[in-house]
């Protein structure tokens, strides 16, 4: 059975293919609310990707999830590179992990917490008594 | 004409609410005093990691969460629940509940206090105080790896449900691993009540409380959504829908019970799970009066239908009518058929015991399943469609947790058609807490120093002054 690479398509990811037939590939999730290009692998690749980490697997929609973000992010230039959605892309990232090994240590002990302001959670948390009837 | 009003609430598992704990300090000084000896409770560790804590164990069977079992259990009682998944009272049961330490340590407790055996009494102390008594009834050895793998099953003894062999990829799998190899069986009593530090306080019920809480809400159904995640709106889709089953009306309550221990590295931290839980009501999306987020003590073995039997007991102790159970129910990877829990409670597993569901069988559950597809979401339909309702297929997007944490991960703060603002903000609460999102090495191994609970001072009695 076939497994499935998505990448999520940001604004700044899709200036990186605008003009490029990859654009035309870009397909809406939630309705629209995020895009994602999808990568076909078959399954003995697929397996593959989640040995090389150790968090990773496959989720119920056949697709390879948890990987670190800075293999997204070389999966992504590798589509960019080589201007396909094909398994190739896949097996060129996985060949260059030992580049990225560093940012993937990292990315396990901390990641940036977003700039956003969470005060109206806080005020909703400030009585959080749970409610009877 | 058959009643179809339900009127009451599920008696427990086993026909009583065990309840080990002593509140009166000396009655509990006057327990001490029977004490032979004192062991200092440990992590189960796998490659260093903390993956297991048997005082969740020990919490849970006090307060009544594991009824009718009420403590670790003997070498009778493990080969039948590892054969059968039955106790030997024939009630259903389905993973080995053990108190496990070192030879090392066996040894070290006998040069200190003598020849421990049966028919002594174990001082347990945890953070450095006393906490509860394990009156040893039997001391027998296991092989944890053959322990693994009997709980889990295997694809040839198996093989309605399981389709590889279980490794180091599964956590649970690890736990029974890891576990010492020698066991002390026999009760816990629970001497010195843990205080469960925030955000926890707010959400521990146990059976007793639970019942009264259902009971003071006038609430006679209620499901119960098992989770170990922050709430995506797929999530909250499949409580409200699911919670149409009720009788002549839907469910008077829905009680999350989220499951609070070790989990696994890439899982969301117990504290953003409660409270995002609770955003749903704080937030207004489900009224405050018909949602209750409670929590059990348990270190996850993700064992899909097998985890969902545990389930089942600890719900049903609850007093909870109905038990939601989804696509890869507690599942970890793709050991198991996604649907394997629903299976179980469908047409049952003969191969682990259950020849009909665990509702109709001898020692099984008053507690009834509502199997779900899944909801997605259909910008179509303009609604989180259930799968077994819309067929727009590419218009459609699955949900998926792992899905949603990649993207957190990759810093994309995901759309409201996926998280709810006010969830997402209590996930980067903790984000800022902890420094990371998600369950990590550091946060696993300082949460075991922590734990969730801290013991007020409780003198030891001078022969145990070793």
């Amino acid at each position: 059975m076939a497994k499935f690479f998505g990448v999520v398509i940001d604004e700044k990811r899709l200036a990186a293919i605008k003009g490029t037939p990859l654009e035309e590939k870009v397909e809406p999730i939630f309705g629209g609310a995020l895009k994602r290009l999808v990568i076909e692998v078959p399954d003995d690749l697929g397996q593959k990707v989640i040995e090389q980490f150790s968090k990773a697997r496959f989720d119920a929609r056949g697709f390879i999830e948890e990987t670190p973000a800075a293999f997204k992010r070389l999966v992504f230039k590798k589509i960019v590179e080589m201007k396909s959605l094909g398994p190739e892309v896949i097996e060129a990232a996985v060949a260059e992990i030992p580049s990225i090994k560093d940012d993937i240590e990292k990315e396990d002990r901390e990641l940036p917490v977003p700039d956003i302001d969470i005060s109206d959670v806080l005020e909703l948390q400030k009585n959080p008594v749970q409610k009877p009837a | 004409m058959p009643e179809v009003r339900i009127k009451t609430l599920p008696p427990p598992h086993g026909g009583k609410l065990v309840d080990r704990v002593v509140r009166d300090p000396e009655m509990a000084r006057k327990l001490m005093q029977k004490c032979s000896a004192v062991y200092d409770i440990k992590p189960t560790l796998f490659k260093g990691n903390p993956v297991r804590n048997v005082y969740r164990e020990i919490m849970s069977v006090c307060y009544g969460f594991f009824s009718p079992v009420e403590g670790s259990m003997t070498k009778a009682e493990l080969e039948s629940v590892l054969e059968k998944r039955r106790l030997l009272s024939g009630w259903v049961f389905p993973y080995p509940i053990l108190f496990d330490i070192s030879e090392d340590d066996l040894k070290q407790l006998r040069q200190k206090y003598g020849d421990i055996g049966p028919g002594d009494w174990l001082l347990l102390r945890l953070k450095g105080e006393p906490f509860a008594i394990l009156e040893i009834e039997e001391i027998y050895e296991i092989v944890p790896g053959d322990v693994a793998v009997r709980t889990f099953g295997t694809p040839e003894k198996n093989p309605e449900v399981v389709k590889v062999p279980f490794d180091q990829k599964h956590t649970g799998y690890n736990i029974y691993c890891s576990l010492n190899p020698i066991i002390l069986a026999g009760k816990y009593t629970i001497i010195n009540e843990p205080k469960f530090r925030p955000p926890f306080d707010r959400f521990w019920y146990p059976p007793k409380r639970s019942r009264e809480e259902f009971e003071k809400r006038g609430w006679t159904t209620v499901i119960a959504h098992q989770t170990r995640n922050v709430p995506h709106t797929g999530h909250e889709a499949l409580m409200k829908n699911a919670a149409y089953i009720g009788d002549i009306k839907p469910c008077d309550g829905i009680v999350v019970n989220a499951i609070v221990g070790a989990k696994r590295i890439g899982d969301f931290p117990d504290e953003a799970i409660v409270e995002g839980h609770e955003m749903i009501h704080l937030a207004g999306y489900i009224k405050p009066e018909r949602h209750l987020v409670t929590f059990t003590l348990w270190d996850m073995r993700y064992g899909n239908p097998i985890e969902s039997l545990i389930h089942a007991v600890i719900r049903q102790n609850m007093g909870i009518s109905f038990h939601m159970f989804g696509r890869d129910h507690a599942a970890l990877g793709e050991y198991y058929d996604i649907y394997a829990t629903q299976i179980l409670w469908s047409k049952g597993i003969p191969s682990f015991g259950f020849d009909a569901p665990p509702y109709e069988v001898d020692g099984g559950f008053y507690i009834r399943p509502q199997n779900i597809a899944e909801f997605w979401y259909c910008p179509k339909c303009k609604e989180f469609a259930y799968s077994e309702n819309c067929t727009h297929k590419g218009i459609y997007s699955r949900y998926s947790g792992s899905f949603i944490r990649g993207l957190i991960n990759e810093g994309v703060m995901p759309p409201p058609e996926i998280y709810r603002p006010e969830v997402y903000k209590v996930v980067v609460k903790w984000w800022q807490k902890f420094g990371y999102p998600f369950n990590n090495e550091k946060y696993l191994k300082e949460r075991e120093e922590r734990l969730e609970v801290d013991l007020s001072h409780m003198e030891l009695p001078a022969h145990l002054k070793k």
